[in-house]
């Protein structure tokens, strides 16, 4: 009987019961806080993997070391003298720089802009890209001219037993 | 019609909060301040329960027969 009124009497034209009166309460107010609830619950679950990453980082996991890898004997790198490498993998070529008697600085050598083998040039004392004549700080890694923006990724090294070996690979800066 | 607000109000406010700590989570994250990261990160966790709360509470509120409530 409930539904009573909610029937078409009669199949003509239908001037008076034309409104459909189903889910009517579909925006009310409490199903309004429900979604404001649910919405809480979304940003939520959102955020986990943030902080987990943020975790991550807190413990030092994301800091990676990898198996020491010897380059050069002492002996065979003179002061200004490059040693091309391969670190982390065979794939990664690298370059490492003896820029004074205590001071050796490493670098993955594809260039940050569309990874060309960058070389070190010795009369210049900067580190030039042959494609598009990208040039890079030798101490930092930073550009200094041409197309790159982004510094070259550093790769840590220790000299020990007269010999110098790569560590590990530093932060990739975007 | 009675109607109470005060539930959609705090609701509203802890939605803007949400939204407000997950950018700075993100912002806090590429700054590379992870302990700030993790705070944010667990401020937003913590307001769930503090809405399902809210609205557990404010439901039946305001209803327009005097039983309702």
């Amino acid at each position: 009987m409930s539904d009573r009124n909610n029937k078409i009497p009669f199949d003509e034209d239908n001037y008076t019961h034309n409104i459909n009166r189903n889910n009517e309460r579909m925006l009310d107010r409490r199903g309004f806080m429900k979604t404001l609830a649910g919405a809480a619950g979304v940003f939520a679950v959102s955020t986990l993997p943030w902080g987990a990453v943020a975790a991550k980082e807190l413990m030092g996991l994301g800091d990676k070391e990898y198996p020491h890898q010897k380059i050069a004997d002492l002996k065979d790198v003179k002061v200004g003298d490059s040693v091309k490498f391969h670190f982390p993998s065979e794939n990664d070529s690298a370059i490492l720089i003896r820029l004074s008697e205590n001071k050796y600085v490493a670098y993955q050598n594809a260039c940050t802009h569309l990874r060309c083998p960058v070389y070190w040039v010795k009369d210049e004392q900067e580190m030039i890209c042959p494609c598009h004549h990208g040039k890079f700080d030798a101490s930092t890694g930073a550009p200094t001219a041409g197309p790159p923006r982004r510094p070259l990724p550093g790769i840590e090294v220790e000299v020990k037993d007269e010999a110098i070996y790569a560590v590990r690979v530093k932060r990739y800066e975007a | 019609m009675k109607r109470s607000y005060v539930g959609v109000l705090i609701l509203a406010a802890i939605l803007m909060m949400n939204i407000v700590f997950t950018q700075l989570v993100v912002h806090q994250y590429y700054y590379e301040n992870y302990g700030v990261t993790l705070l944010y990160a667990g401020l937003n966790i913590l307001l769930f329960p503090v809405a399902l709360f809210v609205y557990k509470n404010e439901k039946n509120k305001g209803g327009s027969k005097g039983y309702e409530k």
